[in-house]
């Protein structure tokens, strides 16, 4: 027994805190380090550590340098709580929390308690902020449901598309998400209609069902909106187009990327918001930019447009730090609640006391044909979905 | 009178490994570091659900797969009583309107939750523990999978996948503590009591203890109520610690961990049972720390990550290798005089 004390009383001492300092501004990644959400959290972290890399080479922020702590969630709710806690130890000023809403909350409540900002690197959930954590929490992303209200808009204003097929797979939250903001914007679209609307599940090997369904309609639909997420939307796609199922397929961000599209070869007509292109051809060159440098820090290029929300996340907070002249909790908050189409290199971003998410952004809408992906237009939605539909 | 000799006999257990409960809080209090204390407080969760597991495995030897299924059903409760009522009608609107306008503390809820946990273990148990050996131990998986899938597919009154938020968080280490300390001194309790008597002596000679008249089923039914109380107890503390509760949670992973951490410590004993759980965190903490990096001198000494993982698994075959029975075998931790009376005693069989 001796021994194992003696064991614990040495241990602890390597984590003795180290205390806030006066001269430098930290920032704590409560992040996956290990397991699946690692994929997720660690594109985003390398697209903030660029951000971080270009604040201090421009002389740091509020004249400090700004240092980073890490702590490893292990892809698991109660370590993440304890990493949350390790970074605040730490003397995190602002704590950066696992992409995921299931997965980053327990660190981002404790952020919260311990009266800390928080930012989740890429939630499109609404209750990854206010809703779900507490007035101190945001995200660097965009709400799903304005992924799925902005394929709707886009493609009944652009596309003349009048008949619409919902196909939601009940998976995830973020699924569930972008089918409310197209069944939000739907009835707001004069005589677009909704000829039909199916679920099935990511781990369905088959959705024959389903696509019996939509083949049994007397004409096939203009659009079938795909409310999915990777892995399963590739088998969901490759069987609709299997069926000689031709319509539009409009789905969110989540199946951006051209990591997949081997799978399905010569895919068409099949449409995905992003909030900035991966594919060289942002309409803002400053994108591309990053691009390379993204290429150049961490030898690859982005994968997916989830890499952005890291970037954006810390270019507003240091904006809101600049501004409120300090690190002080409820002043960055509130400069933070005062971004009103606060202009990135992503698009604007707002935040406001109701709401820490993004409600209405700037899409753009990458088009696949024939296999090659590219940007063809952006997208606005004409106004932004109020918070009492999103809450629903 | 027996009893209270056994017990006179035995008590030096439940102190002894109590003390070592406690020192483990004042280790974490003197650390004064919050991950730190965090740490202590998931050990002394673990500790509840081993000793919880313990009492009816160890006591019956019938391996439970399904115990977590009450930690679930104990962090939902959880959710379901202490989240403020407006929160509440968010996520979870199907509740009933009593049960959503209640709002009771946290002990409370850990009282109700293993009250709750104690109920089903009863419907459950009333059925499972008739089976025996490999049946009953798949017949208690089923019944964890039933479990998750209700509690994963409940939209209106578990929120199904999504995490419930709103709990109160206790970042205190003291309740914690208490509660650890409870189960272990119901564990022991049971454990002495002629239910826990008659269910051993059912484990290790079942024909001879049906002829001396014990009713096994019925046996193992206590033991699977009481053990079910103590997770679910467990489940609702852990929902408090975290601030959160998914199905998920509740499920596979801290199935085998709290296990493995019984069988590795010994499942014949109460010890075995908190030792095991001592041991491979302290392990699994120290592992982590590695991983993290350790500063010795001008360089950074860091294992890469993932090795925890896998470090642990040798560890564990290294010690079943050795000592087959876990680390405490059968026997359980006393004051030293007392240990070689006991040796001399009638009673150490093997398992």
């Amino acid at each position: 027994m001796k021994r194992l004390m003696t064991a614990l009383a040495a241990t602890t001492c390597l984590t003795a805190p180290a205390l806030a300092d006066d001269d430098k501004i930290i920032v704590g990644f409560a992040t996956a380090e290990t397991g699946f959400m690692q994929a997720y959290d660690k594109p985003a972290q390398d697209a903030a550590m660029i951000r971080i890399a270009e604040i201090n080479a421009s002389g740091g922020l509020l004249g400090k340098q700004i240092e980073v702590v890490n702590a490893d969630t292990k892809t698991d709710r109660a370590e993440g709580a304890k990493a949350g806690l390790t970074v605040i130890d730490a003397g995190a000023d602002m704590v950066v929390v696992s992409c995921d809403y299931d997965f980053g909350s327990p660190a981002a409540l404790a952020a919260e308690s311990a009266g800390l900002p928080s930012f989740f690197l890429c939630a499109e959930s609404i209750k990854a902020g206010i809703q779900g954590v507490g007035p101190n929490s945001f995200s660097a992303s965009v709400l799903a449901a304005v992924q799925g209200a902005t394929m709707a808009e886009w493609s009944y204003t652009k596309k003349e598309a009048r008949t619409f097929y919902r196909l939601l797979d009940t998976w995830t939250e973020y699924n569930k998400g972008i089918c409310d903001g197209f069944d939000y914007m739907l009835p707001k679209l004069a005589d677009a209609t909704l000829v039909g609307e199916d679920t099935f599940l990511n781990e369905d090997a088959s959705i024959a069902a389903q696509i019996t369904r939509i083949k049994a309609l007397p004409e096939e639909p203009d659009a079938i909106m795909l409310c999915t997420m990777m892995p399963g939307a590739v088998s969901a796609i490759k069987q609709i187009r299997a069926a000689g199922i031709n319509s539009m397929i409009l789905n969110g961000s989540g199946v951006d990327g051209s990591y997949w599209l081997s799978a399905v070869p010569d895919l068409s007509n099949f449409f995905v918001p992003v909030q900035g292109s991966i594919y060289g051809d942002d309409p803002n060159p400053d994108v591309t930019a990053f691009n390379a440098k993204y290429k150049e820090v961490t030898g690859g290029d982005p994968s997916t447009q989830y890499v952005y929300p890291g970037y954006v996340m810390i270019d507003v907070w240091a904006k809101a730090v600049e501004r409120a002249g300090t690190t002080e909790t409820t002043a960055v908050v509130a400069e933070l609640e005062k971004m009103n189409a606060e202009p990135t290199l992503f698009g604007p971003r707002t935040f406001t006391s109701e709401l820490h998410h993004q409600n209405q952004a700037r899409y753009l809408i990458v088009e696949t044909n024939a296999g090659k992906p590219g940007v063809v237009d952006e997208w606005t939605i004409s106004e932004p979905i109020p918070v009492a539909d999103l809450m629903k | 009178m027996m009893s209270a000799s056994v017990a006179r006999r035995t008590f030096a257990t439940p102190v002894l490994l109590g003390l070592l409960l406690i020192a483990f809080a004042l280790v974490a209090v003197a650390v004064g570091s919050k991950p730190f204390n965090q740490t202590i407080i998931d050990i002394f969760l673990k500790v509840i659900f081993v000793v919880g597991l313990w009492v009816f495995v160890g006591n019956s030897g019938v391996i439970s797969f399904g115990h977590i299924a009450f930690a679930c059903l104990g962090g939902y409760v959880a959710a379901w009583t202490t989240i403020k009522p407006m929160m509440k009608g968010m996520s979870m609107p199907g509740l009933p309107d009593w049960l959503m306008q209640t709002e009771i503390p946290y002990w409370g809820s850990a009282i109700v939750a293993a009250g709750w946990a104690a109920l089903w273990a009863l419907i459950f148990g009333s059925v499972l523990m008739r089976l025996s050996g490999i049946a009953a131990s798949i017949a208690t998986f089923a019944m964890l999978a039933m479990v998750n899938s209700i509690y994963s597919n409940w939209e209106s009154v578990t929120a199904a996948t999504s995490s419930v938020v709103g709990i109160p968080i206790i970042r205190s280490i003291w309740p914690y503590l208490v509660a650890a300390l409870i189960s272990v001194f119901a564990a022991w309790a049971y454990g002495i009591s002629r239910h826990g008597l008659a269910l051993r002596a059912a484990r290790d000679e079942p024909t001879a203890a049906a002829a001396c008249g014990i009713n096994i089923p019925r046996a193992r039914l206590i033991a699977f109520v009481i053990s079910g109380a103590i997770m679910g107890m467990g489940g609702a503390l852990y929902s408090h610690s975290i601030g959160i509760v998914t199905p998920d949670t509740y499920y596979l992973g801290l199935t085998f961990i709290t296990l493995s951490m019984l069988v590795v410590g010994g499942m014949g004993s109460l010890s075995g049972a908190v030792l095991g759980v001592l041991i491979l965190s302290t392990l699994i903490q120290t592992l982590r720390w590695l991983e993290a990096g350790v500063q010795v001198g001008e360089t950074t000494i860091a294992l890469p990550g993932g090795v925890q993982e896998i470090a642990l698994g040798v560890v564990m075959i290294l010690i079943l290798m050795f000592r087959p029975a876990g680390i405490m075998g059968n026997k359980d931790l006393s004051l030293p005089k007392r240990a070689a009376l006991e040796t001399k005693g009638p009673k150490s069989p093997r398992t």
